[in-house]
């Protein structure tokens, strides 16, 4: 199964993700209608982003009264069908990530949905934070960083950490 | 379900050039209509990612507001749709009159940045030096040759951008890459991932410098004081690279002698950076060195120090010794074609181009004439009248500083005729205004210097009657009789072949190349064979040739005209062009989703000024400066988003011009840039009946 992932330490918040996204959806570059959030704290000075992750147990999907939330089967991304969905807002509140948003005028929940296998936020990313790829994959990735992190670590070099 | 159609679809790689990065896209067609543009999947600049200003190529393709007919002023003020052949045979028919009545050097072109650098600019260059006239403008007066002169002069070239991903420190000065070069990001992330760090030095406090590890802010133009400083901490502490200092160097002892004065107590002073922060950057630079990245930003050289706040910060890269190395200031090298410029062939020097008296330098290394000096020419207060100018997608009306001057100096033409994609500001004050065409109309060449790579673009589409730069020029030039000598070119290819005759590459394996060609294998360190090309040969840290011309023979740190003539009535500083997302300069605000971002102006500033002031979020205010006055509203920014007492206004609005406020007179000596950050202002209430209109879409990004 493919997801989106964010290399936090990566992210230079461009937010260029946020608009191509909101611009695939609704045709304008508004953050109401992203599906992936930059967030930059100035007080910290720092930076977090943030988009849905696909849940294997899905809990968006488990609480939909209406079953409007459905996985593709081709993508296995969540997605919402808006000719379902009554506008309930049980999803949102479900979500523990807050990774899916309301959309007012047409009073429906929307969520990513891997733009059919082809998310536009991940060709737009330049720094090269979001990759689209097989979520085993991704999880290599992460421990081949921490690991080469870890190898120049003080306690590493002196012979502390477990090889 | 898909459906079947008949259509003919193909995908052709070009680059874009919504902005000077130029990556590599690729553009799909189906029955000659552009419908879509991805990301070319293996150019080293962009590696297959692509920024949003990438796919509104095909917005500015077909922008309903597109001049797509050669346009004429009626006595009345009117424009009128004229043919093509009408408009440029008038054109030059004008241009030969002035010519006889005046002489030639009554003519100028200025190129904009809309049409581009590299060829476009040697075709505008060709065309001015073949009709006689030395009188060559472009917007590299206000942005570029600053930069382009401070490193020069110190090490004898400037390779604008070096390799990030490769350094273990890197300072950024005045510049906000996620926006203006977006392919550093990766550059970044990638050296950051193998333990370096990131130092952002900025007025601004944009979100890269959430991803730094030490971020100072100093009050605008004082950032000559901190590279004085670092220097002498290199010193001081003799981490320094004496061996290039004992063999490569002029001037070690003059600089060293100056650098004494600039205690990290003198540089807080100045600069308001802490003195602890200032030794910490010291410190990162001695644990770091050699492998480091100095890059300075446009927001350097827009002030009336700049240059020397630049050469400054080139004899800190050297004393780190990152001279020649990848990460630093390395030295690239050109392809060896043939030049379109004919500065080799005919020497105008004698006659008198503009702004060279002034500024020997800017002429002597860049061969271009001084873009403010202009408008008083234009106005008649100049050694000779400026006639005539022939403008190609500029937008000096928008862009130049003081606004009013330079309508009042366009105005005044004999002549002007605007190339351009839309009816901007200055298009508006034309005689005649033709229609341009955009990167998508055109095949040239491109260089990638810091990697010397070179590319051809491919031309993907042309709309009858909508002719490129070359056309234009060649057009120009035969009406006025050199076309046959200097023009004699048919088509681009042909341009392109001539050019490329003296290499080993040819124009078909180019073609076959989208992703580039190395034209020359990368030489690292040449300083140590070959003499760097200062006049001297040796990297000048004293230059003789500024004290001949009676400048400053080291890079002297002159306190900016806020602090140094501090006046009661303008208690604010005022800094200009801090990038706003998707837009460049001038260019994009008509792109209906860029401009949902930006849908307006604002005046930024400090939430406890404002509150001193009275002032609210939105509220409109008049910003007053000794040049001008405008009206525009509040927007209040985070508390540690700008300095107390620094405000900040996009630089491109047609509609709220912030040059009104800015100098054209003050200048850098020796590259004659405007002051465009750091102008001292007053913040006015304007009365309270108009300010109660609240808009409520005006949420301010950047």
């Amino acid at each position: 199964m493919k997801i989106i992932y964010v290399e936090q330490d990566r992210c230079l918040a461009c937010r260029n993700c946020e608009r191509v996204c909101s611009f695939q959806r609704a045709g304008g570059f508004r953050q109401e209608n992203t599906n992936i959030w930059v967030h930059i704290d100035l007080d910290a000075r720092s930076i977090f982003t943030m988009t849905c992750l696909q849940c294997e147990s899905a809990i968006c999907m488990e609480v939909c009264p209406a079953t409007a939330l459905q996985r593709n089967p081709e993508t296995k991304a969540v997605t919402v069908n808006e000719h379902q969905c009554v506008g309930c807002k049980m999803c949102i509140a479900a979500c523990p990530f807050g990774c899916l948003h309301f959309e007012n005028l047409r009073q429906v929940a929307v969520k990513c949905d891997l733009c059919d296998g082809d998310p536009a936020c991940v060709k737009t990313c330049m720094a090269g934070a979001l990759h689209y790829a097989d979520i085993n994959e991704l999880a290599q990735r992460k421990r081949r960083k921490i690991d080469l992190k870890l190898s120049k670590h003080p306690f590493f070099l002196q012979g502390l950490f477990p090889k | 379900m898909k459906v079947a159609t008949n259509a003919s679809t193909k995908i052709l790689p070009t680059l874009c050039r919504m902005c000077e990065t130029r990556c590599a896209i690729n553009v799909h067609l189906k029955d000659d209509v552009i419908v879509n543009i991805t990301p070319f999947k293996n150019h080293p600049v962009n590696r297959g990612r692509m920024c949003p200003r990438g796919i509104a190529a095909i917005d500015l393709f077909y922008h309903p507001e597109r001049i797509l007919k050669p346009l004429k002023k009626m006595p009345d003020g009117r424009f009128q749709e004229i043919s093509r052949e009408q408009a440029i045979d008038e054109i030059a028919d004008q241009l030969q009159s002035i010519k006889a009545g005046h002489g030639a050097r009554c003519v100028g072109v200025w190129k904009g940045e809309g049409a581009g650098f590299y060829q476009q600019e040697d075709y505008a260059r060709r065309f001015v030096h073949a009709f006689g006239s030395p009188n060559y403008f472009s917007n590299d007066s206000a942005c570029y040759n600053g930069r382009y002169l401070g490193h020069s002069l110190v090490t004898g070239f400037w390779n604008p951008f070096p390799d990030f991903s490769v350094a273990d420190l890197i300072l950024l000065f005045g510049t906000n890459p996620p926006i203006c070069h977006p392919p550093f990001m990766r550059e970044f992330a990638d050296a950051k991932e193998k333990g370096a760090k990131l130092v952002v030095i900025d007025p601004r406090l944009n979100p890269v410098a959430c991803y730094a590890d030490v971020f100072a802010q100093p009050y605008p133009g004082t950032d000559g004081a901190l590279c004085w400083g670092l220097i002498r901490h290199l010193i001081e502490t003799k981490n320094y690279d004496t061996q290039l200092v004992e063999q490569y160097v002029v001037g070690f002892e003059k600089i060293a002698a100056y650098a004494q004065r600039f205690t990290p107590e003198y540089v807080e002073k100045q600069s308001g950076i802490y003195a602890g922060v200032v030794e910490e950057i010291g410190q990162l630079i001695i644990k770091n060195r050699p492998r480091i990245s100095f890059f300075a930003g446009a927001g350097l050289e827009h002030h009336e120090n700049g240059v020397n706040n630049i050469r400054a910060l080139a004899i800190l890269g050297c004393l780190a010794g990152t001279l020649g190395l990848k990460s630093g200031l390395f030295w690239p090298e050109e392809m060896g074609g043939r030049k379109l410029t004919l500065y080799d062939q005919i020497s105008l020097e004698s006659e008198g181009p503009i702004g060279a008296d002034k500024f020997p330098a800017l002429y002597d290394l860049r061969k271009e004439c001084h873009s403010m000096t202009a408008m008083d020419y234009m106005l008649g207060k100049g050694a000779y009248p400026l006639k005539a100018m022939v403008v190609t997608a500029a937008n000096p009306a928008v862009t130049n500083p003081n606004t009013t001057k330079v309508i009042e100096a366009l105005s005044a033409l004999d002549l002007l005729v605007v190339n351009d994609f839309f009816l901007t500001p200055t298009a508006k004050l034309a005689h005649y205004v033709l229609p341009a065409a955009t990167f998508l109309e055109r095949s040239e060449i491109h260089y990638f210097p810091n990697k010397q790579i070179v590319n051809l673009t491919a031309k993907i589409q042309h709309i009858p009657g909508v002719e490129n730069e070359y056309r234009l020029w060649h057009d120009l030039a035969h009406r006025l009789g050199f076309g046959e000598k200097y023009f004699p070119w048919n088509s681009e290819a042909d341009v392109n072949r001539w050019i490329l005759e003296p290499t080993d590459i040819t124009l078909e394996e180019l073609a076959r190349h989208p992703e580039g060609l190395v034209y020359k294998p990368i030489r690292y360190q040449k300083f140590k064979n070959q003499l760097v090309p200062t006049p001297s040969g040796k990297l000048e840290f004293a230059s003789s040739y500024l004290k001949n011309l009676g400048l400053s023979e080291i890079p002297e740190y002159i306190p900016p005209y806020h602090i140094r003539c501090a006046k009661e009535n303008y208690p604010f500083v005022l800094t200009t062009g801090a990038r706003k997302s998707l837009f460049y300069h001038s260019r994009h605000q008509n792109i209906p989703r860029f401009r949902t971002i930006h849908p307006e102006a604002f005046v930024e500033m400090h939430p406890d000024d404002a509150a001193q002031l009275n002032i609210q979020h939105n509220e409109m205010v008049r910003v007053s400066s000794e040049i001008g006055t405008l009206d525009i509203r509040v927007c209040i920014r985070h508390r540690s988003e700008l300095r107390k007492g620094v405000i900040e206004i996009y630089h491109g609005w047609e509609q709220w011009p912030v040059n009104l406020l800015t100098y054209d007179a003050l200048n850098d000596p020796i590259s004659g840039f405007p002051l465009l950050k750091g102008v001292p202002v007053r913040i006015d209430k304007i009365d309270a009946s108009t300010s109660a209109e609240h808009q409520p879409d005006a949420a301010c990004t950047t």
